[in-house]
């Protein structure tokens, strides 16, 4: 599905410990325009809760939020 | 700035103050002690970052509404309104100063520069001008708690993975990963992810622990923001917990300032008495190994030093329990000069890490924790704080120390006899 979503920026947050993952996501969604989409994909299982609560108490949108084997891959849209 | 303006920001200063806080602002001397005790002006030799003059933007705000002698000849007493120049200059003094209150140690008034510089952050928030970032993670921290529904089952099953981990380094297939249990004796609050999680668990499992794993992580941007109110709301989710589940005590991690919030700030926040005692993690894994609880060989034949993370030592009072795991663990254990209630900020405190247009400033303010852990010699420097080890991680591979950075726990369990570490070491 998110093979059909045009990613604006892609971040390799593996290794990051938490709560960097989303700390990261948030330094970087002012990169995207706003209705672009971050690709973040990260190690440390606490990122699940974290960029998503991020996400929504910023306002922003977390379009999927997924593990893949050992990485946990989002897609965040800059909504404003 | 209008004067509606000026009242509001005024009127916060109005409110914080109390006798300790005029004194701060009335009785210092000028003597400029301080200087040579921040690692930032030291590193830097801005003035922006002089402990006094930090203070001195509040004090002038303090002279001109709050003294006789402001108000009517402000020129002569330095008093001033704040403006918008000097919302700027108290921005970058305030969000820069880690908390680490070594300038006060130094000071021969004792005057708590870092206390001012918490008021500071509050009339930068109702200024509308807090940082922007920390202020995010407090309120994706909180908004977490208040709509923890959903966000249960992503956490209990990340919680499970390390579960799975655990078994495997332990090589006991019933070892587990407590969470929600009543009547445990110890709540420990990790971090959010498995590397403050993983090493305790070991440690409890060995050490036959009756524990259970806190659902919310201790860090505590609120406290970093400035907020009080936010800053209470974080820790209030793990300390409800711990009254709910009837614990006998709280464990927080390797962490500096969720150490000093959880022991120190939250009794005075909420004015209610902890029925549990707090304790950081060392202080705990200190006594399982005097008291044989958990046994440990002495593995580590390269120098180890010990960073003291300024939350945990001059501002958390613990300075031997770390040092007395270090020496049960390595034959070579080398102290930086100066130690302890002296110790060097090595730059990372204060929520700096998470503001990236400080990274530079922050690398650079690092420059006497480098010539500390260069002239031990040490191959490995352990700390029991996160944001001391990613600045201390940085300042490794800026200046080319060539050390290992390590949290206590996994040197720990690095000299405990887990047969999965065991078997890893032979698959490696
Ligand atoms: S050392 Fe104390 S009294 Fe001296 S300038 Fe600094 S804050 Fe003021
Ligand atoms: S608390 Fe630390 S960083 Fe802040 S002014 Fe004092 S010495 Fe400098």
């Amino acid at each position: 599905m998110s093979d059909d979503i045009k990613v604006d920026l892609e971040l390799d947050l593996k290794g990051l410990l938490c709560p960097l993952p989303m700390v990261r996501v948030s330094q970087n969604i002012t990169n995207v325009p706003v209705g672009g989409v971050i690709r973040a994909v990260a190690t440390d299982p606490g990122a699940m809760a974290d960029i998503p609560a991020w996400a929504q108490s910023t306002g922003n949108e977390i379009m999927s939020a997924g593990k893949e084997g050992s990485e946990f891959v989002f897609l965040v849209k800059r909504v404003k | 700035m209008d004067s509606q303006q000026i009242t509001t920001l005024t009127g916060v200063l109005d409110k914080k103050m109390n006798r300790q806080l005029k004194q701060y602002l009335d009785i210092c001397a000028r003597c400029a002690i301080c200087k040579d005790a921040c690692h930032q002006y030291v590193a830097t030799g801005d003035f922006t970052y002089l402990p006094a003059r930090r203070a001195e933007l509040i004090r002038q705000i303090y002279k001109k509404y709050f003294t006789k002698t402001g108000e009517f000849v402000p020129a002569l007493y330095e008093a001033r309104d704040p403006d918008e120049n000097l919302l700027d200059e108290l921005y970058e003094s305030t969000y820069a100063c880690t908390g680490c209150r070594r300038c006060m140690y130094y000071c021969p008034f004792s005057i708590d520069t870092a206390w001012i510089l918490s008021v500071a952050k509050a009339i930068l928030i109702a200024a509308g001008r807090g940082n922007e970032m920390l202020g995010q993670l407090a309120d994706a921290a909180i908004f977490k708690s208040d709509n923890f529904d959903m966000f249960r089952d992503v956490i209990v099953s990340g919680f499970k993975d390390i579960e799975a981990e655990l078994k495997e380094l332990t090589g006991d297939p019933s070892a587990e990963i407590p969470v929600d249990k009543k009547g445990a004796d110890i709540l420990y609050v990790a971090l959010a992810g498995a590397h403050s999680i993983l090493p305790a668990a070991a440690i409890f499992h060995e050490a036959g622990t009756s524990w259970t794993l806190s659902m919310f992580e201790s860090a505590n941007y609120g406290f970093f923001f400035g907020d009080a109110e936010k800053a209470r709301k974080i820790a209030d989710r793990f300390m409800d917990e711990a009254v709910r589940l009837g614990v006998k005590e709280v464990v927080i991690t390797e962490c500096g300032h969720a150490y000093r919030v959880a022991n120190i700030f939250h009794e005075a926040w909420t004015g209610k008495k902890h029925p549990f005692k707090v304790r950081h993690i060392l202080e705990v894994i200190d006594e399982y190994i005097k008291d044989g609880r958990l046994k440990v060989s002495r593995c580590i034949d390269v120098p180890v030093s010990y960073h003291d993370p300024c939350q945990v030592g001059r501002n958390g009072g613990i300075f031997e329990q770390p040092r007395d795991i270090v020496r049960a663990l390595a034959t070579d254990f080398r102290d930086m000069t100066p130690n302890r209630e002296q110790q060097w900020c090595c730059g990372g405190g204060g929520g700096i890490v998470a503001i990236s247009e400080m990274d530079a400033f922050r690398l650079k303010s690092g420059k006497k924790k480098v010539e500390q852990i260069r002239a031990t010699g040490a191959k490995i420097v352990a700390s029991p704080c996160e944001n001391c080890r990613l600045q201390m991680e940085g300042l490794n591979e800026t200046e080319d120390l060539g050390v290992r950075i390590a949290a206590i726990m996994d040197l720990v369990i690095e000299c405990m006899d887990l047969p999965g570490r065991k078997q890893a070491a032979e698959g490696a």
